[in-house]
């Protein structure tokens, strides 16, 4: 199942986002060793974690975090100018038909297969997205090795700058352009999982 | 015109060919204009004996394609081996710092020289589930690298890889899917990866010697192979089990 939840005023309060924040910690800091800032030891959150983002999760069998993405506003503050402003050769595309993908995360206790297949899912999960709320293109950061199996899913990709090495790692910036045939370039390459999202109602505490 | 446009020029040639001559013939484009004399666009396989059709696309000099594939170098390759380790391009004068070279790696490396074939820059082109593959330019021997050159030969090499890709794909469908395994079969391949007899590995999980040979032998049915160590490397091949799965403790 793949669960979209937006307009979370505190997100990481929020007890069904949990499970995803733990997640970050353990792939990006314990594993990636990315200098992010963690909460009380679990939970792997940042300034960009807010009532804007909006989070696209995929959950096991059993309802736990199998893997997620957080979709980012570029009328908003985001990543790609906030931290990486050198990857782009000419000020990336913006506004309300345009999201930037961060925090990409396939959680670590399921086996390579199983991993593969939460991408999948979530991969389709954000094409569904965007062909239903009318983005037409996305904008992401990647380290080289996931900015080719990002060409490989098949969807059109385009460069955003010369990748450059930042903190010892070569990072490419890159823009996916979504339309109603990019279904159909992830099943050539067998990787599209269609499944409806489900938004969580998001439900103020009394 | 800036390096990044003209890195878009490229890629626009690269990913509007649509047959593997038009290809070749782009990249060849593409490594002139760098400043190199030679590309290989390849997976990691020796080409002769590659059971699903294979890339590779290349310039350089016959002599050395025919001693190269007499010697099945696809798979030993110093160059090869090295990008398994890493997913960013290096030049070939890094491979002495990131793996170990036998006499015969040296001798390979010399012997590339003696061709004409100098330093050179390796694009690393591994898709899970799939052969790993890289892209390389090369400079006539003699004739130093340019490190400038590294970010545009990098994003060139990611591309002309994944036009590749696209055009073996028209070539050859969708590859079946992974056999599917059951956790109970996953599990005793992975003890079988670590070295461990069916009696040890029923001891392990705690279950009949009969169990884990019946596991086993169903497993071996799937992909289609008779020895348990072709089961572990088909296994590892398309994902089932990771080398992560397998040395953790």
């Amino acid at each position: 199942m793949v669960t979209l939840a937006d307009s979370v005023p505190n997100p990481v309060r929020y007890p069904p986002l949990q499970g995803m924040f733990e997640a970050r910690k353990r792939v990006f800091v314990d594993l990636l060793k990315w200098d992010v800032p963690v909460l009380e030891g679990r939970f792997e959150v940042d300034q960009f974690d807010d009532e804007y983002a909006a989070y696209l999760i995929v959950a096991c069998e059993d309802g736990r975090h199998a893997g997620s993405a957080r979709l980012l506003k570029r009328t908003r503050p985001h990543i790609l100018d906030s931290l990486f402003p050198e990857l782009c050769a000419s000020p990336p595309p913006s506004g309300p038909d345009v999201l930037e993908i961060t925090r990409f995360c396939l959680g670590r206790e399921q086996s390579a297969n199983d991993r593969l297949e939460t991408r999948n899912s979530l991969v389709s999960a954000l094409v569904r997205f965007a062909l239903d709320n009318g983005v037409t293109t996305y904008t992401g950061v990647a380290e080289m090795g996931w900015f080719q199996q990002i060409l490989a899913f098949g969807w059109r990709c385009w460069p955003l700058g010369l990748p450059r090495i930042v903190d010892g790692k070569m990072l490419g910036a890159l823009r996916i352009d979504i339309s109603p045939d990019t279904p159909a370039l992830l099943a050539a390459n067998g990787i599209y999982r269609p499944a409806p999202l489900e938004r969580l109602r998001f439900l103020q505490a009394a | 015109m800036g390096t990044f446009e003209r890195a878009e020029a490229f890629l626009r040639d690269v990913c509007e060919t649509s047959t593997e001559v038009e290809l070749a013939e782009a990249l060849a484009i593409v490594t002139r204009e760098l400043g190199f004399s030679y590309f290989a666009l390849t997976h990691h396989v020796d080409i002769r004996r590659a059971p699903q059709p294979a890339i590779r696309l290349h310039n350089y000099p016959d002599d050395w394609v025919q001693y190269y594939d007499d010697h099945s170098l696809g798979v030993s390759d110093p160059v090869h081996r090295a990008s398994h380790v890493t997913s960013v391009g290096f030049a070939w004068s890094e491979i002495p710092r990131m793996i170990a070279l036998t006499p015969r790696d040296r001798e390979i490396l010399a012997r590339g020289d003696a061709q004409g074939i100098g330093d050179g820059f390796t694009i690393p082109a591994n898709v899970p589930g799939e052969t790993h593959g890289s892209c390389s330019f090369a400079n006539p021997a003699g004739t130093a690298l340019s490190d400038d050159h590294l970010p545009l030969a990098q994003l060139v090499g990611a591309f002309a890889f994944e036009a590749a890709r696209r055009l073996w794909r028209v070539r050859s469908p969708l590859a079946m899917p992974a056999p599917k395994l059951t956790d109970r079969q996953r599990e005793c391949i992975l003890w079988v990866a670590r070295g461990k007899s069916d009696w040890e590995i029923s001891r392990i999980l705690g279950v009949e010697h009969e169990t884990v040979v019946r596991h086993l032998k169903l497993a071996r049915e799937r992909y289609g192979v008779a020895k348990r160590t072709m089961l572990a490397v088909h296994a590892l091949f398309d994902g089932s089990i990771s080398f992560t799965d397998i040395l953790k403790r």
